[in-house]
């Protein structure tokens, strides 16, 4: 298993960089220039790059969890939408970062369980109420945001975070280090910890390999759907409630910081392998190529949608295991 | 009155295009037991193709054309990745979704230096006139949620291709090639959503932007499990589906002429809601639960 991922990952990411090298080259760019400043333009600000890998970290759960029971949280996306503008609610109102993070975490869970109810006893598949729901939640949002809560002297932003419910960066052993980034670590942890060494994990394992021997073993595989999806929608919202009060502090009126962020989480997922721990390092790799095509852009004028394209080439080549049991095994073989 | 019925009705007849063939032609692959959730992808990669092939040929058929192209290659891929390499077809849907949005966005500022959408290209004509139009795409595709229905249910090969939706091992049995069965099911499949995503160009909006699709392919999804994977009942779901997604275009611009003096251009993001809300609450509580190709979504492997 680890040794066909360590075959898997690379290579997905060597088949996706090499289809953009082409990509690039046809669009009459210079690619070699253009990866330099991804790889290389990241990697000068370490603060930065953590606080933009927290969000990731979170969606990357909140697709990788429900994923181990069988389910698709492509709703990741919405998730995080309702997480980022409850929270900037909770923040305003009550001035409290605790507050806010316990409102955004609690948002996500109850729109996973929505989602779950639908795919447990209606039988609809979890993808397609997913992504109505993210609709909703996306012209919703842009609703409450360009009419209650617009900010009056910015318009084309919300009104702000108060200075009192944000969290900053603290100083660990002369480093300084996001704070959102520490408690987007803990949780991965903790999330392993659930799924590896507890019940409910175990439960939710059994129920995603084998629904049948769940229900044989006495514990039922809808249930756990239900739980993995409240828990994956719960790391959504969270992923948008820091977001929020550690990073844009604000919610723009075209969502341009939020949008996306549940997509790419089930990349980070996937190239994670759906390990939580796996998903701390694919989140940092994921943001080094979203903060690089950002500055491609500025310096190169390439559309920051090269990395949805890059990441959408990873997923695509991450989604056939059996190529890469073939080729590993024949690679044995040969030995 | 009658002129605001007329154009409901010519709205939906004119949105519920994409919606059908996108829908029978999933139906055609889900029956044979692929499910593509790159719908959506192929919608805004066919869309944006063709409206590059209009900008640059004048010609709207042309585009249809390659809108077809761009389907079948998507179909080639999707084919391949969930055929013969036992590939996990919901994240090879989901990373094409990603990958078409991308590439697209991509094209679209390089070619027209544009971030939101591309200048108006030639558009085919509709039929009809005043109040009451509708495309030829919309005969077409009606006539072929018909003839599909005929093949999948009362011919030899429409069984045959069921079979290795519901119980590939004995469709093998009675001879059938399942792996080649369902890498062409596919094929159809993403060919007609080609169709319907160039259609969205040079039949509808007559320009591409950059959210030209909006979800319409996973509307055309849960049009395929509202039908009970029927095609007939499909052409009623997209027509209902169609109406909501004209009703939400329609409502903002007549509530506009009636109050000129409210500013509806934050209020005209709750109707967008309207589709997606219409679609989740028909699904979620209106609807009978359907009884799936029994094979849906799993690689066959041949023994």
């Amino acid at each position: 298993m680890l040794r066909t991922s360590l075959l898997e990952i690379p290579t997905s990411i060597i088949i996706s960089f090499l289809l953009g090298f082409v990509l690039l080259l046809s669009l009459g760019y210079d690619p070699v220039n253009i990866y330099k400043i991804i790889i290389f333009g990241s990697i000068g600000d370490p603060d930065y790059l953590l606080i933009r890998s927290t969000p990731l970290v979170l969606t990357g759960l909140a697709f990788s969890i429900p994923f181990l029971t069988g389910t698709f949280n492509i709703g990741g996306e919405g998730q995080f939408y309702i997480g980022a503008l409850l929270s900037l609610l909770a923040a305003y109102t009550t001035k409290s970062s605790l507050m806010a993070i316990a409102v955004g975490t609690m948002a996500g869970g109850v729109l996973g369980a929505l989602i779950a109810i639908i795919k447990v006893y209606r039988g609809i598949n979890e993808v397609v109420s997913s992504i109505m729901l993210n609709w909703i939640l996306y012209f919703s949002i842009l609703f409450s945001i360009t009419t209650f809560l617009y900010d009056p002297l910015i318009p084309y932003q919300s009104v702000p975070v108060p200075l009192d419910a944000r969290l900053g960066c603290i100083q660990i052993l002369g480093e300084r280090v996001p704070l959102i980034f520490l408690i987007a670590v803990c949780v991965a942890f903790i999330s392993y910890y659930i799924l590896y060494y507890s019940r409910i994990g175990y439960c939710m394992r059994v129920s995603g390999l084998s629904p049948k021997s769940a229900r044989y073993a006495g514990f039922s595989p809808e249930l756990s759907v239900i739980t993995s999806m409240v828990l994956g929608g719960a790391m959504g919202g969270l992923g948008g409630s820091l977001l929020v009060i550690g990073h844009t502090y604000t919610i723009d009126t075209t969502m341009s910081a939020l949008y996306g962020m549940g997509f790419a989480g089930i990349g980070v997922g996937l190239l994670g392998r759906n390990n939580p721990i796996g998903i701390i390092f694919s989140s940092i790799f994921f943001s080094m190529l979203v903060i690089g095509g950002e500055m491609a852009e500025l310096r190169a004028g390439i559309p920051t949608e090269l990395a949805d394209a890059l990441i959408g080439i990873m997923v695509i080549a991450l989604s056939m295991p059996y190529i890469y049991r073939i080729v590993y095994t024949y690679i044995r073989s040969r030995k | 009155m009658i002129e605001d019925v007329l154009g409901l009705l010519s709205s939906t007849l004119v949105a519920m295009v994409p919606l059908l063939l996108a829908s029978v032609g999933e139906i055609i692959a889900e029956r044979s037991g692929v499910v593509n959730i790159g719908l959506e992808g192929i919608f805004v990669l066919s869309a944006f193709l063709s409206a590059l092939t209009a900008f640059y040929t004048r010609d709207p058929y042309v585009a249809l054309a390659v809108g077809l192209l761009v389907g079948f290659l998507s179909g080639v891929l999707h084919g391949v990745i969930s055929v013969y390499l036992r590939g996990d077809q919901i994240i090879s849907g989901v990373g094409f979704n990603m990958f078409a949005y991308g590439i697209s966005i991509i094209g679209l500022i390089c070619t027209w230096g544009q971030h939101g959408a591309s200048p108006i290209v030639a558009k085919m004509p509709f039929i009809g006139g005043g109040f009451l139009f509708f495309s030829p795409l919309l005969i077409l595709s009606i006539i072929i949620a018909i003839v599909v229905w005929y093949w999948l249910f009362r011919t030899s090969s429409g069984l045959k291709l069921r079979a290795c939706g519901e119980d590939p091992r004995s469709a093998e049995a009675m001879g059938v090639n399942v792996l080649r069965t369902r890498f062409y099911a596919t094929l159809i499949g993403a060919m007609l959503t080609g169709l319907g995503g160039a259609y969205m160009v040079v039949g509808w909006i007559g320009q591409f932007t950059r959210y030209i699709s909006a979800g319409r392919g996973f509307i055309a999804l849960a049009i395929v499990a509202f039908s009970g994977w029927n095609p007939i009942i499909a052409i009623a779901g997209s027509m209902i589906f169609g109406f909501f997604d004209a009703l939400s275009l329609y409502l903002p611009v007549k509530i506009q002429l009636i109050y000129p003096r409210m500013n509806l251009t934050s209020t005209s993001y709750v109707f967008r809601t309207v589709p997606y809300i219409a679609v989740l609450i028909t699904v979620s509580v209106a609807f009978r639960k359907g009884r799936m190709p029994r094979d849906l979504g799993r690689p066959y492997i041949k023994e």
